[in-house]
């Protein structure tokens, strides 16, 4: 375990936050503002709390992934870090960390000869400004390019041609970059920030002057996989470069444009030929055939080529420089994705649709990977084409077996926020958090639920909550509203809308899904339609003991469920719960907005409107009505034990609220814009997520980009504990969460009950810290202790021959005789594996007649 | 991280809900079990039922002048006795299944021979119809019976004589003999008592054991197994007693909504398949409201329950638990067998017996050689053993005619396909569909005359049902407001919409009337909550 410093960097600033009166105006005139009183009021960076924390949920899918040359590894830029999959096991091996913005491109060394597969360099760009070299076997930084510049998009030509290795002398290494011009002041005014320009690596500076473009923004650099051209697609335009054969001082980069009517998408290279593809918003893909057959065409061949006829280029528009344009039509939304195979007979494209298309490039014939179910991002190929991968918008990466477009593993990250129409805002929760189990649940796009493991950083599983394939179209008309969890996390609830077509149709449903036993699986156990007639349900809540749930609806009543288990005595045993409705109660015909269920359960709160109603959830009895506030009531939390309700309200006068359940009036409020609310279970603490109003009058929040605040209360004082900034709030969600007893040294130096602070931001990164903490470290998530095995054993190709590589260690000679076990009949194993990744048939046969004569051990080369 | 192979989802109507017992009790499933075939008609009302003690317990059904004898096995008549100058009744086998006494409503009691159908005796004592003969259980010498001249009746059949009981005040109209003791016997009677008697005692006073009050005229009476318990109907209610405890009421089970008729005592079957509950008894009762219950004595507790179309005035079960037969008022007779795996074998070895001329030779069996095209099928139809991993392949979805369409977003096709397919539910979850689609608007729009007279026709139907009025009432609106050319052009479609009008009108009606009662009793309600 690697315990990390934190840095201040844009998830969650850990500097106290001091509440001042400009910012969060109290409107009860008795209350004093809220100070942090245990930080201090010196500098943040003097008093910078520790406190140890886990962080996850990062995106997978924001660039393509890169795949080792021996394609058993993927490297996936998971924001400011490169994660490394095993592709295999689909689970993470190692992280490459060092980067302090969002990771936009990684590019592996390859391997010129099979000798080397092992090789394990890769270079890696960032929005930092650095480009950096890294040993991903090991996790090692080994150099740092600093151009200053955000680089969104890079491509290294010399990696990709062949011939240029053999050469003695190491040339240097350059590569095409795509950055955001941030220095220039006058490119502001031309509105032209993006730039492509070259680089040298290995002497680790931009090549002077050579700009070769400029863009409205910085856009992806597709490069060929011979590494002759390279090109970008600018609206409705491509351009193509060549690259220089020789990389001198004032090398001039010929280049040709190639113009279309639609918005261009995306853009691929032929392996070997000179084609090229694109991808356009309307699902057109276009094939350009013998494209700079003038301007790129060596001096000499130059006069014949021009004699051919000129008039004759179907299909190419303008001056463009090519032979033929044809158009491909099948998606029918954008094209996201384009990917010539590497022999360049296929041609994929996805899209929207969620189909992988195989295109046959000389007939136009399709093969689909159909019922990925949501729109595809990237698609990268292993080097020996075995193996394939496609990014989803849904953050998960499927890995394919490549000739027959089989999905054999799916890396999934934390699903990421799904676009909720304006008028289902208020009454949709993102994610529930189970608190025993440490899992947050996600609602998916594609009405599923996912469940992710916190502290493991992981998808446990996923709950399809609406039969429904995916239908690619812009305008939901289907939403999964809501979902609650019970507090044991065996009963989830779940609330879908179905919206009408001009008044037909249209309608909600209820579901109960209950879990058998421990396997993760949720059944569907109770579907109600149209709990409360024709409104929509605002919230559910469940009781903390007992099989019962209240659900609220603005149609201004609320239902108590409560489920009776009937079990059949006859076959097995079956457990069969009903929910069915218990009671039914409303309040002046208000909508009610909230409800909640005490910790004990014995009351019942819903929020009518502006008003808190308490009620006897057993006999359905109206105990008491509290309070009024100014906008209606969004969200409700009992504190602990400690006989407080908080309260939050939005709209145009937000409001925190905690009322004293024994007085039955308010006991303190704020003005504030409360995104979330979240009370620890046994003692009266409870945290709330703030968005902050203005960043324009910062002296403290704007350094950070800081948009939020968590602020730690004790329910009877209104003056935080503690406090912490944050960004992202919108759309975030705070809870408390049981530490897990593995984790004893996270929590043996403070008190054991009060449990982990779990916030979720709106683009569902997430950070597990211990709010009482003094210390903050931050912990890696420990994916080695739960993963057995990452690397499948086998040997094939190199291995077969020569045995593994040595280990060079100092110890290496004694142990040798165990280290190494080649194949004890090696001409069975020699010719196995793809015919691309055997060593030349030269070297094989003599290595076969040796290893008829004797046995060669690796082991050979350490002696 | 599983992979997960992502299926295609069908489109599904909504569930309907369910009633909480929707499965069966085993017992409930055992008396289901008993396939009854077409009803046989008989001429009138039936008055009594009776199976023979032996095997292979043929059974006697008394109706109008006539008994007629069925057969158990093939539940068809055997063979008919009408030497009855009035109704025929109370039909009751002799313990040796040989003899058969029946009443009359002339008063006349006659025995035949089953097999001649001859009356060999007459006896003549009842001024008034008799309703109540049976022998006893052992004793071949002797009968009880009663009448509507309230005498009960113990009869020597040998010599004709009789002694008289004389006890009861009214119709004397059930009785039985005690299963333990042949000197014993039960009658009930209008009076609303059932008597105990013991022919044994000489005088009249001594004879009469002992008297209980039912409460209500009794309709029947029938010892228990055991001897030691009496269960008596009358009225909605059927009693037990306990005889050796001196007439104590047990229980009284109220189930019936209408008089209980007759009563008979079924042991349940144990053919291995009935779990704990073999070989016990039950009461069976059936009534005038067409129910026919199963009460387990044991358990007080009725555990199966069936619905009959018609009033039912008899019931008997065949000894060895594999017939029952019910007899309705109407003279409909419901004879009913259970399906059991060796009967069924039984009679497959019958017909194997009159089929096989001797025995065929197996063929030899050849070697298999690729000249012949059973060796390209060759370990095909291989059966998996115990052990053996079942490798399944992939379950294909069948897809319907519209999933298929709507697949291929041929979203008018999917819906004319539904409506032709004529299920309502899958035609509104398709329409469902397409609203979620936003495409069903468009559809209706461009639907041709013949598929929009097809649309019309469900709409027709189905849109004032109430578990499809939310889609369809609204669907209705928009189909006539934006087909009304169309409609106007074609006189068929202007049927369609006539009777659509015509529906619409009725369901305001049937509303209107309801709203009316929901007033009247809303009040009611109020004022019972406020007690």
């Amino acid at each position: 375990m690697r315990i990390y410093k934190t840095r201040i960097d844009d998830t969650l600033n850990p500097s106290p936050l001091l509440l001042k009166n400009r910012d969060t105006t109290p409107h009860h005139s008795d209350t004093t503002p809220p100070l942090t009183n245990n930080f201090g009021s010196g500098s943040p960076l003097q008093h910078q709390p520790v406190i140890e924390m886990i962080r996850g949920g990062k995106s997978f899918v924001s660039s393509p992934p890169a795949f080792s040359n021996d394609a058993k590894k993927l490297l996936v830029c998971t924001g400011n870090t490169v994660s490394v999959f095993s592709t295999d096991t689909g689970l993470q091996v190692a992280d490459l960390e060092g980067h302090t913005a969002l990771v936009t491109s990684v590019i592996v060394v390859p391997s010129s000869t099979p000798a080397n597969a092992l090789l394990c360099y890769c270079w890696t760009t960032s929005l930092d400004g650095t480009i950096r070299y890294w040993d991903f076997s090991v996790s090692e930084l080994i150099k740092t390019v600093d151009i200053q510049l955000p680089v969104y998009s890079m491509v290294i030509p010399s990696f990709l041609d062949r011939q240029s290795e053999n050469s003695e002398t190491q040339p240097d290494t350059y590569a095409y970059i795509s950055v955001e011009d941030t220095k220039t002041e006058q490119n502001k005014q031309r509105n032209l920030r993006g730039q492509i320009r070259k680089c040298n690596l290995s002497k680790s500076r931009l090549v002077r002057g050579a700009i070769l473009s400029e863009t409205k923004k910085p856009e992806k650099i597709t490069i060929s996989s011979n590494g002759k051209y390279f090109g970008v697609h600018e609206k409705r335009k491509i351009r193509v470069w060549e690259v220089p054969t020789k990389d001198g001082k004032n090398i001039s980069h010929r280049n040709i444009k190639l113009t279309h009517t639609k918005n261009l998408s995306c853009i691929a290279f032929h392996p070997t030929d000179r084609i090229v593809a694109a991808g356009d918003a309307t699902g057109r893909i276009l094939v350009w055939r013998g494209f700079g057959d003038k301007t790129f065409a060596d001096k000499d061949l130059e006069n014949e080529k021009v004699s051919k006829d000129e008039d004759d280029k179907p299909g190419v528009r303008g001056e463009g420089d090519a032979d033929s344009c044809t158009t491909w039509h099948w998606h029918s939304s954008e094209v996201k994705v384009l990917y010539f195979s590497s022999d360049g007979a296929y041609l994929f494209s996805g899209g929207k649709e969620g189909v992988l298309v195989g295109w046959q490039l000389d007939t136009g014939k399709k093969k689909f990977l159909p019922r990925i179910g949501t729109p595809l991002l990237s698609f990268t190929s292993s080097p020996d084409s075995s193996l394939s991968s496609i990014s989803c918008a849904d953050n998960r990466i499927h890995i394919l077996k490549m000739p027959r477009m089989e999905i054999l593993k799916s890396i999934s990250g934390i699903k990421l926020p799904t676009p909720v129409p304006d008028m289902f805002r208020g009454s949709c929760n993102d994610f529930v958090f189970d608190r025993t189990a440490g899992l947050v649940a996600v609602r998916t796009e594609n009405y599923c639920i996912q469940f992710y493991s916190l502290f493991d950083d992981r998808e446990i599983s996923e709950v399809q909550v609406c039969e429904r394939n995916h239908q690619p179209s812009d305008d939901v008309t289907m939403i999964l509203n809501l979902v609650a969890l019970s507090f044991d996390g065996s009963v989830m609830c779940t609330v879908e809308t179905r919206m009408a077509e001009e008044g037909i149709g249209g309608f909600v449903t209820l579901k109960f899904w209950d879990r058998r036993s421990q396997n993760n699986d949720y059944n569907l156990s109770t579907i109600i339609y149209e709990p409360h007639r024709d409104a929509g349900v605002s919230a559910v809540a469940f009781h903390p003991t007992r099989c019962m749930a209240a659900s609220a609806s603005y149609g201004g009543d609320f239902k108590v469920w409560v489920s009776n288990h009937d079990i059949q005595p006859n076959d097995k045993l079956i457990q069969r719960t009903r929910w069915a409705c218990h009671a039914v109660g409303s309040y002046q015909k208000k909508p009610m907005t909230a409800a909640a269920f005490s910790n004990d359960g014995s009351v019942l709160a819903v929020a009518a409107e502006t008003v808190v109603t308490l009620w006897d959830p057993e006999k359905n009895v109206l105990v008491a009505v509290i309070g009024s506030t100014r906008e209606p009531i969004g969200n409700l939390s009992f504190i602990g034990d400690s006989g407080f309700l908080a309260s939050a309200s939005h709209g145009a006068n937000p409001q925190l609220s905690v009322w004293d359940m024994s007085k039955l009036s308010v006991s303190w409020s704020y003005k504030l814009h409360v995104e979330a609310i979240a009370s620890s279970d046994k003692d009266s603490h409870f945290a709330v997520l703030v968005l902050l109003p203005e960043p324009s009058n910062a002296e403290v929040a704007t350094s950070h980009n800081a948009d939020g605040a968590i602020l730690l209360f004790n329910a009877g004082e209104p003056v935080a504990v503690a406090s912490w900034f944050v960004t992202k709030a919108k759309g975030g969600g705070l809870a408390f969460i049981q530490s897990r007893s593995l984790d004893d040294n996270m929590d043996e130096n403070d008190n054991p009950g009060s449990g982990l602070l779990a916030y979720v931001n709106g683009d569902h990164e997430y950070a597990i810290f211990n709010p009482h903490g003094l210390e903050t470290q931050e912990r890696k998530v420990r994916h080695t202790d739960s993963v057995p095995s990452l690397e499948v054993t086998g040997q094939s190709g190199y291995a077969s021959i020569y045995g593994k590589l040595p280990e060079f260690k100092l110890n290496a000679i004694e142990a040798s005789a165990e280290t190494v076990t080649p194949s004890e009949r090696p001409w069975e194993t020699i010719f196995s594996g793809p015919s691309h990744s055997l060593p030349p048939l030269t070297k094989l046969c003599s290595a076969f007649l040796e290893s008829l004569l004797e046995k060669r051990s690796g082991d050979g080369l350490v002696k | 991280m599983a992979i997960n192979d992502k299926q295609t989802f069908t489109i599904k109507p909504k569930l309907k809900p369910t009633t909480k017992k929707s499965s069966s009790t085993p017992e409930q499933k055992y008396w289901k079990s008993f396939k009854s075939k077409e009803p046989q008609p008989l001429i009138s009302s039936i008055t009594s039922l009776a199976f023979s003690p032996t095997s292979p317990h043929d059974f006697a059904a008394t109706h109008s002048a006539t008994v007629t004898i069925f057969s158990s096995q093939t539940l068809q008549p055997k063979s008919t006795i009408s030497a009855f100058k009035d109704t025929a009744t109370s039909g009751c086998f002799r313990s040796d299944g040989l003899l058969l006494a029946a009443g009359s409503l002339s008063g006349l009691i006659q025995i035949f021979d089953v097999k001649k159908r001859a009356p060999l005796r007459k006896l003549s004592g009842h001024t008034r119809p008799v309703h109540f003969v049976t022998y006893p259980r052992v004793d071949k010498l002797h009968l009880f019976s009663g009448g509507d001249d309230s005498v009960v009746k113990y009869w020597e059949v040998w010599s004709g004589t009789h002694r008289s009981f004389t006890g009861h005040k009214d119709y004397v109209r059930c009785g039985d003999g005690s299963p333990v003791n042949d000197h014993m016997f039960v009658s009930g009677s209008y009076d609303h008592t059932v008597k105990f008697w013991d022919v044994r005692e000489s005088s009249n006073s001594s004879a009469l054991v002992l008297s209980v009050d039912h409460g209500a005229p009794v309709e029947d009476v029938v010892y228990l197994p055991s001897g030691g318990l009496v269960a008596s109907a009358g009225g909605n209610s059927v009693k037990i007693w306990d005889v050796i405890g001196g007439g104590k009421l047990l229980h009284s089970m109220e189930c019936h909504n209408k008089t209980v008729t007759k009563l008979c005592v079924a042991k349940i079957g144990d053919d291995g398949r009935n779990g704990d509950f073999g070989n016990q008894f039950r009461i069976m009762s059936v009534s005038l409201d067409g129910y026919l219950k199963v009460f387990d004595y044991s358990r007080l507790k009725v555990t199966s329950s069936i619905r009959y179309p018609k009033s039912l005035m008899s019931v008997a079960f065949s000894p060895d638990g594999s017939t029952r037969v019910v007899g309705s008022s109407n003279g409909d007779l419901y004879a009913g067998k259970r399906k059991t795996s060796e009967n069924a074998e039984s009679v497959k070895s019958e017909w194997g017996k009159y089929v096989g001329f001797g025995a065929i030779d197996e063929p030899e069996k050849r070697v298999l050689r690729p000249s012949y095209f059973r060796y390209f099928h060759r370990g095909q139809s291989e059966k998996p053993s115990k052990g053996d991993y079942i490798i399944t392949r992939p379950k294909k979805v069948k897809l319907a005619e519209h999933d298929k369409l709507l697949k291929k977003f041929h979203h008018k096709e999917a819906l004319v396909a539904a409506l032709t397919a004529k299920n309502p539910e899958n035609v509104v979850a398709v329409m469902e569909e397409l609203v979620s689609r936003k495409k069903l608007l468009k559809c209706v729009s461009n639907l041709g005359t013949d598929e929009l007279g097809l649309l019309l026709s469900f709409l027709q139907k189905y849109s004032t049902m109430p578990r499809y009025a939310n889609v369809l009432i609204v669907l209705a609106k928009k189909v006539v407001e934006n087909r009304v050319e169309d409609i106007s052009g074609s006189e068929e479609l202007k049927g369609y919409v006539r009777n659509l009008k015509r529906s619409v009108a009725e369901e305001i009606r049937i509303q209107e009337s309801l709203q009316e009662i929901q007033g009247m009793i809303s009040p009611l309600l109020k004022i019972a909550g406020r007690r």
